[in-house]
């Protein structure tokens, strides 16, 4: 560990709420996050001009400049703390990491964390066009018609290469996270799927079939999260406390990545491990950025739930979902619950925060006290890893 | 604003000030790698900096051009209309003699003809009177 005096339970997550995901059309991302931030203060008792701090993420189909403070003027809002984060898809944890420094180091008393947009029906033409030709480098990638999924492909097809990863474990994952959606109330995809209906959806870019593919949604996810001392006063009802936060960014353009199959992820696992006390072995239940399937294979290996270069077998072992040795994205994920860009891995929090609560009904893994959330992004650049636990944890 | 013309044709570099040899380069048909005086270290792509000890003193050499596919993925579904001809094509992570990575992708021959460190020579090809890119074929 870096630092002995961290932000170590010192911040507790006191409300969480989501907005319908999926398909919803007529909803613009600030209405989607306003509409979370109130179900989830509602949940954490307390009103909104108690939130002195708002963090939120960009979002694609309102490209304020400054979506953090565009969010809280919809919402009513003067905050005295406030940001907008953006390291792609690794924001979402960020946010936690934030947020808790601010509350701990006293910039602000009660943040709210918040992610809203609508990728599948509320982006524009001339926003679409945009979304498909500047994701990636102007000079360097893009005049190769290199879109971001194949940043990720070339590193699964390395993985495959280097490890003999099959195309049907990576199928494994996807039949996996709907079976996990089936049973999650608002979840966008929940018809049961085969590895031969992943091997037969079509190539995208090898090695991803459609199937491998998370998808374009609309939704939103906020958090209320407070200093340890004011949940208790409040008397908050089932706390969850960060314990642990890391993260890492290791390029910006894919051919800078250090390796192709070894990520930022063990970097800011490690961290967020050594800050909470606690090691993979440990965590009970976990939300793994799961963009394509091959990601969350690498991903599981990098968190330190299995060793390099067996996460192919790990997964078809069954080791990611209920009796096995880590349940991962109990909700579906970003694969079959939703996938609204930015916000997508606020859901996994949202899901890891209500396993730890014991509120997932017939979805719930039986006494979960200690979980683990990473996001990630832009080709493995961003790497981001937060530790939660319940009061028995501290 | 962007239109649905100007989606369709594929994005070109515009060189800036850390880029503008590297693309005059290409167009005498040198891949420019920058050598840095100090310290040694051959870097992929063109900045005012040495990435390793921010030295000052890079020296541009040409490529050999030779290299080998360190992975790659063959895209089916195009990203934007300006790609929808092109599909399938095989985008490739080059990993040149000198040591540097660099995306490319695959000419003069079937993008499902491509494997893992398949040897590759360079094919400079004009895209516009301003730009030339950097393209491998089989070696
Ligand atoms: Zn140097």
């Amino acid at each position: 560990m870096k630092h002995k005096d961290t932000l170590r339970g010192k911040v507790a997550v006191i409300g969480a709420g989501l907005s319908p995901v999926g398909r919803v059309p007529g909803r613009s991302p600030l209405w989607l996050a306003a509409d979370a931030a109130r179900k989830a203060l509602a949940e954490a008792g307390i009103d909104k001009r108690a939130v002195d701090g708002v963090l939120s993420s960009h979002a694609f189909a309102a490209p304020f400049h400054r979506f953090s403070i565009a969010f809280s003027e919809y919402f009513g809002i003067q905050p005295t703390f406030s940001n907008t984060l953006q390291v792609s898809g690794a924001t979402a944890a960020t946010l936690f990491a934030v947020g808790a420094a601010a509350v701990a180091g006293g910039l602000a008393e009660t943040v709210l964390v918040v992610g809203g947009d609508s990728l599948l029906t509320g982006l524009s033409p001339d926003l679409a066009l945009r979304s498909m030709t500047e994701s990636r480098d102007q000079q360097y990638e893009m005049p190769f018609g290199i879109p971001v999924s194949n940043t990720f492909a070339m590193t699964a097809h390395r993985h495959m290469k280097e490890f003999g990863t099959t195309p049907e474990q990576f199928a494994e994952v996807a039949v996996v996270h709907r079976r996990h959606a089936m049973r999650t109330p608002g979840a966008q995809m929940t018809a049961p799927i085969t590895v031969q209906d992943v091997l037969g959806s079509g190539m995208v870019t090898s090695p991803y079939h459609k199937l491998d593919c998370s998808l374009i949604s609309d939704g939103a996810a906020a958090f209320v999260i407070t200093s340890a001392e004011r949940a208790r006063s409040l008397g908050a009802r089932k706390p969850v406390y960060i314990l642990g936060a890391g993260e890492c960014y290791t390029h910006e353009h894919i051919f800078l990545m250090p390796s192709l199959t070894t990520t930022g992820a063990a970097v800011s696992s490690r961290n967020a491990y050594a800050m909470s006390g606690y090691g993979a072995r440990d965590m009970d239940v976990a939300g793994i950025y799961d963009c394509f399937t091959g990601t969350v294979i690498m991903m599981v290996e990098d968190l330190g739930f299995c060793p390099k270069g067996e996460g192919g077998r790990f997964v078809a072992d069954g080791q990611i979902t209920y009796g096995g040795a880590i349940p991962a994205n109990t909700h579906g994920g970003l694969l079959s619950f939703a996938h609204s860009g930015m916000p997508g891995a606020l859901f996994h929090f949202h899901e890891v925060i209500r396993q730890l609560r014991g509120e997932c009904g017939e979805r719930q893994v039986t006494g979960a006290k200690l979980g683990l959330v990473h996001s990630l992004g832009a080709g493995f650049a961003t790497n981001a890893t937060c530790i939660l636990g319940t009061e028995d944890t501290l | 604003m962007i239109t649905f013309d100007e989606a369709t044709k594929k994005p070109l570099p515009t060189p800036d000030t850390d880029s503008a040899a590297f693309w005059s380069g290409l167009k005498e048909g040198k891949l420019l790698l920058q050598h840095c005086l100090d310290c040694g270290n051959v870097q992929y792509y063109q900045q005012g900096m040495c990435r390793r000890c921010g030295g000052e003193r890079l020296e541009h050499r040409a490529a050999s051009g030779r290299g080998k596919v360190h992975s790659y993925s063959v895209v089916y579904r195009a990203p934007g209309p300006a790609f929808k001809r092109d599909v399938p094509y095989a985008v490739l992570l080059v990993e040149l003699e000198e040591g540097p990575r660099m995306i490319s992708s695959l000419v003069g021959a079937k993008p499902e003809s491509v494997t893992f460190d398949m040897p590759v020579q360079l094919v400079c090809e004009k895209a516009s009177e301003e730009i030339t890119l950097p393209r491998f074929r089989p070696a």
